[in-house]
């Protein structure tokens, strides 16, 4: 589901957030919504909008506004994380996976009149699979050579085929709001429950409700009940923050722990932790051969019982219960439990347990001696951790974990570096022991994670861009991730990604720390709200809420 | 007495100084002063008699001041002189007493430390020389040489306090030559009376020549053997006091003598004699 | 010595003597984290509680008074020093020397110092350990911090050499290396002074943000910077009030330094 974007660029700036799992969301029942006549909703951006253009859209703001305008065909429910039909009343995928066909509802009219059709959705796929638009939305759909067919075989009746197998094909259409082929206004003219209405770059966006959406509520009146959603552009989180106590804003879409607990003691009732979210925080060691760092220290570091003695050693529980002051779930593998469908349910806690983890480190040759550990060739067990500078969270987790390890003789240097600085390391000189950082997941399906466990991509952070696989381990990931990717069949999918994780638990490749929990703040004053740990968490269902006006 | 004033030179100068690019600030300028003599150099300001004072003591900017001629000073070529050689001479044989005592003297320095300053760059004694020179020499400018006194700052004493000091220092070394460059333009008229009489003192205690800068002509009137007009870069005039004052030659002089007041501070003698020139 | 400067010297004494006997006065050192107690307010156990990993802040507080108060200044006097040398110098030889040396300053001025200390970062290797990084660091900001102070030198200088004066101790035949510390260096004394003054806390505050480069004192090392970091999201005074107390510290500190100094520099000058 979700933003499927990740192309280089994007990755760097994906790992720069954060954790989480289950989803045992507190989200209440929606209540029917009693007021009438919806009022204005009032938050931020924390970002200006990169681009109003829907099939281009790469960061957090653009895809809100498209998610708040943009019609689709089929949507990912944020809360069962089902998919349902949404333009499109039923859709089935062919058994090679290569083809789509929807059947769409009819008599259906864009913003601004213009009538909708499958010539619509023809036009928007080609734009979308045209190579020269670069769209990171279009990029998830590209799994071969070869351009997209649409073929439509009635107003309301299209199929799109692929050239190679899309895993996971129905789903990518969250992300695909639908153009116009004829409206003069191109993409200002919408299918979803809102509409552009006034821009003030740097300050402000209006979006008003789209007086020609389609979708009726139980009772049958009219969504959204919304009249209007003002959008304020804002980086600084502690104005946003201010502005929601005064009540200036009705909702803070993803808080930190911090925050949320500030909010809390003044007002309970006003923030929401919606559980475990998909996001993690990682540890991982340098395991990459030509790295500039001392050969002793890569042996430790590709040792699959040094990193797991490392992991077993790390007291997940502290990490959430003092840096996340309880917002947050010790992880238990690459996969949240939040993710309901893609988890391998049998993986386990990993234990807290120095004793264990020094047991494994002496059975590998080391030592200890005078509260130093040191290996069979006398080196004493000494590495630094990078972290992103600025990232309260991260320091403190560092700071944690440095304690934790030296209870088994293992000395960290804590060392923050600003991001570029840290991205260098990581991806150009390798020239870095251990780096903690976060993987954000804004894709349900593994397929979103292939660049990070297949040996030869880019983003395989451990040891990037094998030529071919340097252990039998990672080999059979590799086997596998490729298998799901080619499968259409949702159970050998989940076969095989069960066992990807399996593997990743066993070598910790990455450290997988903690699954951060998705927490907004949302005001006394809306109602409906149900904030889940996919995003947009606090205004997935901004179409059924209302504002209480003062 | 021609020939004995011969050997008796102490000083004898024949300059021009010019600013790149400018009128020259001397032109051709010719003075000699005698061992134990005061000579008076009078002008109006920008008349060029600061320049004349610096250059006799090296301290022009040599890249900016294109400075002409000879300038014998005991045995020496002045300027043939090597810097080095020429610090040697500074403070030691040539010495300076500025206009204004308490610019002249450093704000953030005790006068102990000023003075010792001043004795160290020419000797090489340890401290109980030192101080015994510094005692010295403020008892010959009748200034206490207790410790209190050499604790304070030039701002803690009187503008005639400080002028004594600086004097004191120029004369630690009993310099043959002592240039005082408007040395009491800047005091009342008692104080001025006082240094003047301290100058006179220690001109014939100590028979070191004074070179009097002033552009107040009856100042010099007081002390001063010779008398030099200088005016616009150029010495129009030069002789004994007496005949200065009694038989102006240049129309500078005379218009100089013309604007004196009327009651003359000191020497009565010299009021009556300059009653008489004006008189005629 | 006046009554206050002997309150300043028993506040430094004070100050500088826990800070020595810090291991006597917090034995738990400031790494230890108490983990059931994080961001604990004061207690008989944590004078000034704890911070948000559960270390006795009274215990980081002293230790980082150690860093703090022996570094900061260290670096203060080098970037003093280097603003005497390079401003007062090329000030009271003119000329050429002061052009060059403002091109210089101009240049320090002008570089992109957020890159360069970055590539410093790089130069050094990520295991270093706490001290050699702060003391790194200091000397860095230190070796940095001069220029500002270097201009206002150099046209202090540039008027004190042809101030009557320095032209009376010339033709004193002081030797130009004897005018320049005897006679102009003692007028330039109060821009170093307060050049000094102002760089230990601007110095103190500075090493915080370095950290942001990786440099810095770094974990578990407590420092003044650091433990003002704390401070910064604090929405109101009234909430936690034991957290300022590095802050009144480092006033408390940086004030008596300068009653104690400055008085004397007063009846100096």
């Amino acid at each position: 589901m979700t933003r499927h974007e990740k192309r280089v660029g994007e990755m760097a700036s994906a790992w720069g957030k954060a954790i989480a799992v289950t989803v045992i969301c507190l989200v209440s029942l929606l209540k029917p919504a009693a007021a009438q006549g919806g009022g204005e909703l009032r938050f931020c951006l924390r970002t200006e909008p990169k681009t109003f253009d829907p099939l281009k859209v790469e960061d957090d703001a653009s895809a809100a506004v498209r998610y708040l305008t943009g019609g689709v065909l089929v949507r990912v429910n944020r809360q069962t994380q089902e998919l349902e039909p949404e333009l499109a009343q039923s859709w089935k995928t062919s058994k090679d996976g290569r083809q789509i066909t929807f059947r769409l509802r009819s008599g259906i009219l864009f913003s601004d009149g213009t009538n909708f059709s499958a010539s619509d959705v023809a036009y928007t796929m080609q734009l979308l699979m045209d190579p020269a638009l670069h769209s990171p939305t279009g990029d998830a759909f590209r799994s071969g050579a070869g351009n997209v067919e649409t073929k439509v075989i009635s107003p309301t009746q299209i199929s799109i085929t692929f050239s190679a197998p899309v895993a996971g094909l129905d789903r990518l259409f969250d992300q695909v709001a639908i153009l116009s082929e004829r409206s003069p206004k191109k993409e200002m003219a919408v299918l979803g429950p809102f509409m552009v209405a006034d821009y003030k770059p740097g300050a402000s966006l209006l979006l008003n409700r789209n007086p020609n959406y389609w979708k009726t509520d139980e009772q049958g009146r009219k969504l959204p009940y919304l009249d209007s959603i003002r959008l304020d552009i804002q980086p600084n989180r502690d104005v946003e923050m201010l502005r929601f106590k005064r009540g200036e804003l009705d909702l803070i879409n993803s808080l930190d722990s911090e925050y949320f607990d500030k909010l809390s003691a003044t007002s309970p009732q006003q923030v929401h932790d919606a559980g475990p979210s998909l996001d993690s925080e990682q540890l991982w060691f340098n395991e990459v051969a030509k790295s500039p760092i001392p050969g002793y220290k890569k042996n430790w570091f590709r040792s699959a019982n040094f990193r797991q003695a490392i992991s077993e050693a790390i007291n997940r529980e502290d990490l959430s219960r003092i840096v996340f002051h309880g917002h947050a779930q010790p992880a238990l593998g690459p996969f949240s439990p939040a993710n309901k469908f893609w988890f391998n349910s049998k993986l386990r806690p990993q234990a807290y347990s120095p004793d264990a983890a020094l047991k494994a480190l002496q059975a590998e040759g080391f030592r200890m001696k005078n509260g130093a550990l040191k290996d069979k060739d006398g080196n004493e067990v000494v590495f630094s951790i990078i972290t992103n500078a600025g990232s309260k969270i991260r320091e403190r987790m560092a700071v944690l974990i440095q304690d934790d390890l030296q209870k088994i003789g293992v000395h960290v240097n804590v060392v923050t570096l600003d991001f570029p600085s840290l991205i260098e390391r990581m991806t150009q000189s390798y020239d870095y022991e251990a780096i903690l950082l976060g993987l954000t997941n804004v894709d349900l399906d593994p397929n979103g994670e292939m660049n990070v466990w297949l040996s030869s991509s880019e983003n395989h952070q451990w040891n990037p861009q094998q030529k071919a696989p340097e252990t039998s381990w990672e080999a059979e990931i590799d086997r596998l991730m490729r298998a799901q990717a080619s499968s259409s069949d949702a159970k050998k999918r989940k076969e095989a990604f069960d066992r990807v994780q399996e593997i990743a638990v066993e070598q910790e490749p990455f450290i997988f720390l903690i699954n951060k929990n998705a927490l907004s703040a949302v005001s006394k004053t809306v109602h409906g709200a149900a904030p889940v740990i996919l995003w947009p968490q606090a205004f997935w269902n901004a179409e059924r809420l209302t504002v209480a006006t003062k | 007495m021609s020939s004995a004033r011969q050997n008796q030179i102490l000083l004898s100068a024949q300059l021009s100084v010019r600013y790149a690019g400018k009128q020259p600030v001397l032109r051709d300028v010719q003075l000699e002063i005698q061992r134990g003599e005061v000579l008076g150099l009078v002008g109006q300001s920008g008349s060029g008699k600061s320049t004349l004072a610096m250059a006799i003591l090296g301290l022009l900017d040599k890249k900016r001041a294109q400075t002409e001629g000879t300038i014998r000073f005991q045995d020496s070529e002045l300027l043939q002189l090597s810097e080095h050689e020429l610090r040697a001479l500074r403070g030691r044989a040539v010495a300076l007493v500025l206009q204004s005592p308490l610019s002249a003297l450093n704000p953030a320095l005790k006068i102990r430390t000023q003075l010792r300053e001043a004795w160290r760059a020419h000797a090489a004694g340890g401290t109980t020389e030192c101080a015994n020179a510094i005692r010295a020499s403020l008892q010959s400018v009748s200034l206490p040489a207790d410790d209190e006194f050499l604790r304070k700052y030039p701002s803690q004493m009187s503008v005639g306090q400080a002028q004594r000091v600086l004097i004191a220092m120029a004369v630690m070394h009993r310099p043959a030559l002592l240039i005082a460059d408007e040395a009491t333009s800047a005091l009342d008229v008692i104080t001025q009376s006082e240094i003047l009489a301290l100058f006179r003192d220690l001109n014939r205690s100590t028979g070191m020549a004074i070179l009097y800068i002033s552009h107040d002509l009856a100042s010099v009137a007081g002390i001063c053997d010779r008398i030099a007009i200088l005016h616009r870069g150029e010495i129009v005039e030069c002789g004994t006091t007496e005949q200065i004052f009694a038989h102006p030659q240049h129309e500078y002089t005379q218009r100089l003598m013309a604007a004196l007041p009327r009651i003359l501070p000191a020497n009565p003698q010299l009021q009556a004699k300059t009653e008489a020139a004006a008189a005629r | 010595m006046n009554s206050w400067q002997k309150l300043a010297c028993a506040v430094l004494a004070l100050v500088l003597g826990a800070s020595l006997a810090a291991n006597l006065l917090a034995p738990g050192g400031y790494a230890k984290q108490y983990r059931e107690a994080t961001n604990a307010p004061p207690s008989h156990a944590h004078w000034l509680g704890t911070d948000d990993v559960g270390r006795d802040r009274f215990a980081r507080v002293l230790y980082g008074t150690r860093i703090s108060l022996l570094l900061a200044p260290a670096a203060a006097l080098l970037s003093t020093l280097m603003a005497a040398l390079i401003g007062g110098l090329a000030g009271y030889l003119g000329g050429t020397w002061a052009r060059m040396a403002m091109a210089v300053t101009d240049l320090f001025l002008s570089l992109p110092w957020l890159f360069l200390l970055i590539t410093a970062r790089a130069l050094m290797p990520l295991n270093v350990s706490p001290q050699v990084s702060a003391l790194v660091t200091f000397m860095l900001l230190g070796f940095l911090g001069w220029t500002a102070a270097a201009r206002v030198l150099c046209t202090t200088a540039g008027s004190l050499r042809s101030s009557d004066f320095v032209r009376q101790a010339r033709a004193a035949g002081l030797p130009g290396q004897r005018l320049f510390w005897v006679h102009v260096m003692p007028n330039l004394r109060p821009v170093l002074y307060a050049q000094f003054w102002i760089s230990i806390p601007v110095f103190i505050l500075s090493e915080a943000n370095l950290g942001i480069l990786g440099l810095g004192v770094a974990e578990p090392m407590p420092s003044w910077g650091s433990l003002l970091k704390e401070l910064e999201g604090l929405v109101s005074v009234g909430e936690e009030p034991w957290k300022f107390v590095p802050l009144i510290l480092l006033v408390v500190v940086v004030t008596s330094f300068q009653l104690l100094l400055s008085r004397q520099e007063g009846v100096a000058a």
